[in-house]
């Protein structure tokens, strides 16, 4: 009756190839582990996904 | 405090002094009103007990097949639904799927053992293809990944149908019968199947969006592992590659990624021991953990660390012993709904400490100039290599 809504949200977690920049986003439809998505904000290499998971929040 | 014991001492009961016709009702100047009370009960419950616990636990169980009808119209809605919005339709899909769904197998006959896990592969395969060439003939052009899914969603759709029809039987030839010895297998069996039931329907939306299951922990290590090598398909769905470890040479298998796959690793293992003659083979799979344990630790262990019918693990059984090559295992814990569902934040974090695990055994098992075969098992939907 008191229990809170548990809700998973999936996370994307990209790693920079060549500066080791990482960066926690939502995950979108199209991510896969390992592929490379977007240009490294604080250099010019790749990211790649390192992880994808979910996390449980409770609303 | 003195008004307290006094207040005791006069609700205390004298169990020392009971009259014992009183107490059952057989003294002289009973009310025979009063006997049935106590006597009615007695006699209704010992000729009809057992349909009144029939009731009881009927009640109990007809709430939980609600809840099984309702995964199973929801598994059935998601997948048309999907097939709908991915595939390119000339027509309603509703149709052929719920023909799908009423497909069944029949296992082979176990009378005579041998030679039956060749049958039972040769029945499992037949069903598989069967569903991948008839799926595929709704939209041709549909790219593997998306096959793959579908037949996934298709596999949990009738899992739920399958299991709902199964538990509706037992509980309606029970009541039919009147039975209440042929309800309590069901009353059971019955936590553990709606579990399972609710793990399955949870995983509709990791397989929907190509999301990460649980299961993916092996083929995620070995995975990265195979990232910049030179991969081959080397059995059906199943990828091969090479790569130097410390004077060591580790021949890498897994699935093929990103799709929902688990490929034919038996198949594979056969190929590439037959090729290559490794001297030590590792399996890396997620494996169920037992109540009381916490999810996302890792235990290593001996033996072919895979799971499913059992076929493949008999196959890679038979070729490491031909060979006489030991079989390492490195299990990842977790339960049936962590298993596949999207893979948790603990289990996700747990693939760098396999991967030095798997380094650590390498090192211990072999010597430099030898050659391992690290195979990532399970289901590797949202993984690539």
């Amino acid at each position: 009756m008191f229990s809170k809504e548990k809700q998973i949200i999936a996370y994307s977690f990209e790693k920079c190839k060549s500066c080791n920049f990482e960066k926690k986003r939502k995950f979108k439809e199209g991510d896969y582990l390992f592929s490379e998505t977007t240009k490294c904000n604080s250099c010019d290499g790749m990211m790649q996904i390192e992880k994808i998971f979910g996390e449980t929040i409770e609303q | 405090m003195i008004k307290l014991d006094l207040l005791i001492a006069e609700i205390m009961v004298d169990f020392t002094n009971i009259d014992l016709d009183q107490l059952f009702g057989f003294g002289d100047d009973t009310n025979p009103l009063l006997m049935l009370v106590w006597i009615l009960p007695i006699i209704l419950f010992v000729f009809y007990g057992q349909r009144i616990q029939l009731q009881v636990t009927s009640s109990e169980i007809k709430k939980s097949i609600k809840k099984l009808d309702g995964y199973r119209i929801e598994a059935r809605k998601e997948l048309i639904d999907y097939v709908k919005k991915n595939m390119s339709l000339k027509e309603d899909p509703t149709k052929k799927i719920d023909e799908f769904l009423e497909y069944f197998t029949i296992m082979p006959v176990d009378m005579d053992p041998n030679g039956i896990v060749e049958k039972v592969k040769h029945t499992i395969r037949a069903r598989e293809d069967y569903s991948r060439i008839n799926v595929k003939s709704l939209s041709p052009e549909i790219d593997e990944i998306g096959l793959s899914r579908i037949i996934t969603l298709l596999e949990i759709a009738t899992s739920l149908h399958m299991i709902y029809k199964i538990i509706n039987h037992m509980f309606l030839t029970a009541k039919k019968q009147n039975n209440y010895p042929l309800i309590l297998p069901l009353q059971m069996i019955l936590p553990f199947i709606m579990e399972e039931a609710e793990a399955i329907t949870k995983a509709i939306p990791a397989f929907k969006l190509g999301q990460p299951i649980g299961d993916g922990i092996g083929p995620m290590v070995v995975g990265k592992m195979m990232l910049d090598t030179k991969k081959e398909i080397v059995a059906f769905q199943t990828v091969f590659s090479k790569k130097e470890y410390d004077g060591r040479t580790l021949l890498l298998l897994k699935a093929e990624g990103p799709g929902s796959n688990v490929g034919r690793p038996g198949d594979a293992v056969e190929s590439v021991v037959s090729k290559n003659k490794p001297d030590v083979i590792i399996m890396v799979d997620a494996a169920l953990k037992m109540e009381g344990e916490d999810s996302a630790t890792t235990a290593r262990g001996f033996g072919a660390a895979i799971g499913g019918i059992g076929t493949e693990r008999f196959q890679i059984e038979e070729i490491a012993t031909k060979n006489n090559v030991p079989v390492f295992a490195i299990v990842i814990k977790q339960s049936v709904k962590e298993a596949i569902s999207l893979m948790t934040k603990d289990i996700a974090n747990q693939a760098d400490n396999v991967r030095s695990q798997i380094e650590e055994m390498i090192k211990e098992n072999t010597k430099s100039g030898q050659t391992v075969l690290l195979i990532g098992v399970g289901n590797t939907i949202g993984v690539t290599q």
